[in-house]
């Protein structure tokens, strides 16, 4: 019996399906609606003069063509390489460098380098909190839009932290990842730490040979539980090595680490092998292409690129953002943000998401070459870095040579947090090393590595670019999509179906949601337009209460004779007091 | 190669290195203050030393605009550092003094001494640019360590902001602002003079963690980099700019000789009419509004005395 109602009430169903499916009547569905893109970024607008991307040079140090759009000055690199006590005042000048932010000296061994180093880091905040207006500085975008707190070293620089006065961006050398740091094996190095931040810091040398004590007697590893005091604010303090031993190592600070390695407070150390006359390039701010390759490296290499892959928690990097006084940061960062349960949002490589790994941290390449990539895992969980197009050689692990016949080719390379791995790549066309020129991506291959804050395609995407599909300014000549979408803040907002551009209207986003999505966009404009028609406003106000005022006036007028009265019973009443 | 020389030479460099720094921390533990005065002249008035010491703008006879001659000598001693900083909380670094008041076409020279280990900076902004580049004067030096400049001030009433420009070091304090004249108003977030446009929240949440510091909505709408510049200037021309400003005039014209023509208007309109009885008393009862106006002025004028007395 119930089998035969069921089978009633379905047959039954389905006729009233049919029929209402021939009805006329039809729900509308709501249509697509594209969103507009808004302003899009150009693909190049670092306003690097062509000059810089040059081979050249300067100084009489020899700097290597750069072919990215945003060029690492070729003034700056000759100060990393001669130190800012061995250029020009005229080259200095076109740094914002410290005039005593490196200084190279003796040479003891008479090789024709110099063998001493004082290297000086100071601690800056980018993309801080102000208490006088609702925006952060010095800032400096990760992607459009894009701008979390970050704590670094930086090089010693002079004069003002921004662009100018009129310009929140932070200067060139003010920027993640803290630079990449080169020193010859051997080498007296005195790297000094300036604590210009206001919260104390250390420098604790990974891997690099550095003697737990120096010879004052001092704490030298940087661990205020073990070996020294950290470095409090407005305080410095010099860590004395000769490091024996070459390869690509880590230094990071050592204070409250969980927190302030991914606040930014790390960078790759690399001791270059001692040859003669072998003028290292010390910096490598931004980290990326090395235009100042290492005797050794350049024996071996055509190219050398540093790959710092870095990770953060969108939360934890908006709290030093969210109070100016040190006290409520402190307890924020230190006492109530709990990273065992954090998960992080954006991935950076050399400072930058995916699109402006492009303008700065490409892989340039040629046909037949030899290129050394040093790369660091600065996540807080492993990453799988995955070349297209190209199967690489690990040669050294944490900056320890593997025996060659040791040696493993392979596409996916994996790196637990802290590591580092040299990796050879050969551009030779045999469909093992490399299938051929083009835009290869290389990327991390852990899934949400390649978003930023889940939103595709974004993290620490890059490309190895060969040559001929590179213009003058860096602009890849790609043959698939547009990239405007990925220069618009509101594709990082969100806002904008990846889809919309690429197809016809069958995948854009319904109406319905378009418009539920301008809604938030009115609601917030209260705060943001109140000041802008401010001045209009204000004139319409003053003239409103003018109008009132005028009218009370001319009433005044009328009734002098009761004001006056009025104002006589006042004084008396006054006098009688 | 005689690798023994080369052992035994490295061994006195570090010797000697380590030599300096001893006396380096020895100096630092009597915060000897080191005189910057041996400066390189790279002309503009932009002079500077290997050691990273550091004057701009400086200017000892060139007049600003208007002014005749030197209205006055002044020498002031600015001292800077974290320990300037103990007496407000909430900030990290701060100079000795964060206010300071000059005539006119006073020739002033600063004595800036950082107490601290890292560099910081005097930086003054918004004087006129033919005279100083960028419109900067600006002392900079690596501490323990004093250096000296000197500027002539303009002839204009004007408040100049005065800070150090390493990130978040004006926020944490080192802030403060030069008077020239009466000023053009003041700044936000002086230790010790002014409040800041956006305070932090003491209060704690209901979960017992810090709160996040809210911007007002004046505040919110400003562009970064602007703000610390031209925020002043609004607030400076807040009490008599806006308030007597041309809409304002221009309503009270309006007003005064507009509402006779409109009532005759009015009137012409509505004769005949009830209206001329409504309009007068639409008169009478703004006559009587003045009157409770008045009234209540007057009281709050004997309550106040009263209070006073």
């Amino acid at each position: 019996m119930i089998m035969i109602k069921r089978s009633l009430s379905a047959a039954l169903g389905s006729a009233f399906l049919a029929w209402s499916a021939g009805a006329p009547a039809v729900t509308a569905i709501p249509e697509s609606k594209k969103v507009e893109l808004g302003e899009v970024e150009p693909f190049c607008n670092s306003g690097a003069p062509s000059e810089w991307r040059k081979a050249q040079v300067l100084e009489g140090v020899e700097i290597r063509e750069s072919r990215l759009c945003n060029p690492d000055s070729p003034a700056e690199i000759a100060a990393f390489v001669k130190g800012t006590n061995n250029i020009s005042m005229q080259t200095l000048m076109d740094t914002n460098l410290a005039a005593d932010a490196l200084i190279l000296s003796n040479d003891m061994d008479n090789d024709g380098d110099p063998d001493h180093y004082i290297i000086k880091l100071e601690v800056m905040e980018l993309n801080g909190h102000s208490p006088d207006f609702a925006g952060v500085v010095p800032s400096y975008d990760i992607a459009p839009g894009i701008e979390p707190a970050f704590w670094v070293f930086a090089p010693k620089t002079r004069d003002m932290s921004t662009r100018s006065f009129a310009s929140a961006e932070a200067n060139p050398m003010l920027r993640m990842p803290a630079p990449a740091i080169r020193v010859e094996q051997g080498d007296v190095v005195w790297l000094v730490l300036e604590n210009t931040h206001y919260f104390p810091h250390s420098i604790h040398l990974h891997g690099v040979d550095h003697p737990y004590m120096d010879f004052s007697g001092e704490g030298n590893d940087g661990v205020g539980q073990t070996s020294a005091m950290d470095v409090m604010p407005g305080q410095s303090k010099t860590y004395v090595i000769r490091p024996r031993q070459a390869g690509t190592m880590y230094y990071h600070c050592h204070v409250q680490p969980h927190t302030h390695i991914p606040l930014g407070l790390a960078g790759m150390f690399i001791v270059e092998e001692n040859r003669p006359n072998n003028w290292v390039q010390v910096f490598n701010v931004g980290a990326g292409q090395v235009r100042h390759p290492s005797k050794a490296v350049a024996e071996k290499y055509d190219a050398e690129y540093d790959l710092h892959y870095q990770s953060v928690d969108k939360e934890l990097h908006k709290l030093p953002q969210s109070f100016n006084d040190p006290r409520l940061i402190a307890r924020a960062i230190n006492q109530e943000y709990d990273i065992t349960d954090a998960t992080d949002d954006y991935f950076l490589l050399n400072g930058r998401a995916f699109p402006y790994t492009l303008r700065e941290s490409m892989v340039v390449v040629e046909p037949n070459q030899k290129v050394k990539l040093r790369v660091l895992n600065g996540h807080t969980e492993v990453i799988s870095l995955h070349t297209h197009g190209h199967k690489a050689v690990e040669t050294h692990y944490d900056g320890v040579e593997q025996r060659p016949e040791g040696r493993v080719r392979r596409d996916v390379y994996t790196l637990s947090p802290a590591q580092r791995l040299d990796l050879e790549l050969e551009t030779v066309d045999d469909g093992l090393r490399s299938f051929g020129p083009g835009l290869w991506m290389f990327h991390d291959h852990v899934e949400r590595a390649f978003t930023t804050d889940g939103m595709g395609e974004g993290g620490s995407i890059s490309l190895i670019a060969y040559k001929q599909y590179l213009d003058e300014n860096g602009t890849p000549q790609t043959h698939g999509m547009s990239l405007a979408q990925y220069f618009t803040k509101k594709y990082w907002e969100r806002k904008i179906s990846p889809w919309q551009e690429v197809f016809d209207a069958s995948l854009g986003d319904p109406e319905t949601f378009v418009k539920a999505e301008a809604k938030p966009a009115a609601a917030a404009k209260p705060a943001a337009p109140a000041a802008e028609p401010g001045p209009p406003g204000n004139t319409g106000r003053n003239l409103f209460v003018g109008l009132l005022l005028g009218i009370a006036g001319y009433f005044a007028y009328l009734n002098r004779a009761k004001l006056l009265e009025t104002a006589s019973e006042w004084i008396a009443a006054v006098r009688n007091k | 190669m005689n690798t023994k020389s080369i052992t035994t030479r490295l061994s006195y460099l570090c010797s000697a290195g380590l030599f300096a720094v001893s006396v380096g921390a020895a100096a630092a533990e009597k915060t000897e203050i080191k005189e910057h005065t041996r400066l390189m002249d790279h002309g503009d008035g932009h002079l500077m030393d290997m050691d990273g010491g550091m004057v701009m703008g400086q200017n000892k006879d060139k007049l600003p605009g208007g002014c005749g001659r030197i209205a006055e000598e002044a020498e002031i001693t600015v001292r800077a550092g974290h320990k300037y900083a103990k007496d407000f909380p909430g900030t990290m670094y701060g100079f000795s003094e964060h206010e300071w008041r000059f005539k006119p076409c006073t020739r002033l020279t600063v004595h800036f001494i950082n107490e601290d280990n890292v560099r910081h900076q005097w930086m003054m902004h918004g004087l006129p640019k033919y005279l100083y580049d960028k419109g900067m004067f600006h002392l900079e030096v690596t501490g323990p360590a004093k250096i000296s400049g000197t500027l002539i001030l303009p002839k204009e009433d004007r408040t100049y902001l005065v800070h150090c420009d390493i990130a978040q070091h004006m926020e944490k304090g080192m802030k403060g602002e030069l008077i020239v004249g009466k000023g053009s108003g003041t700044f936000p977030t002086i230790p010790g003079v002014t409040d800041a446009a956006i305070p932090d929240n003491y209060t704690p949440g209901p979960d017992g963690k810090v709160q996040p510091a809210v911007a007002p909505p004046m505040a919110a709408a400003e562009k970064p980099g602007e703000s610390t510049v031209k925020k002043p200037e609004q607030t400076a021309a807040a009490p008599s700019g806006s308030w007597f400003s041309g809409s304002l005039v221009l309503g009270i014209v309006l007003g005064v000789f507009g509402t006779p023509i409109a009532l005759r208007v009015g009137r012409e309109r509505l004769s005949g009419m009830t209206g001329g009885d409504v309009l007068a008393m639409v008169g009478g009862f703004l006559g009587h509004m003045i009157d409770i106006t008045l009234g209540l002025i007057s009281r709050l004028m004997h309550s106040a005395r009263g209070k006073k007395k």
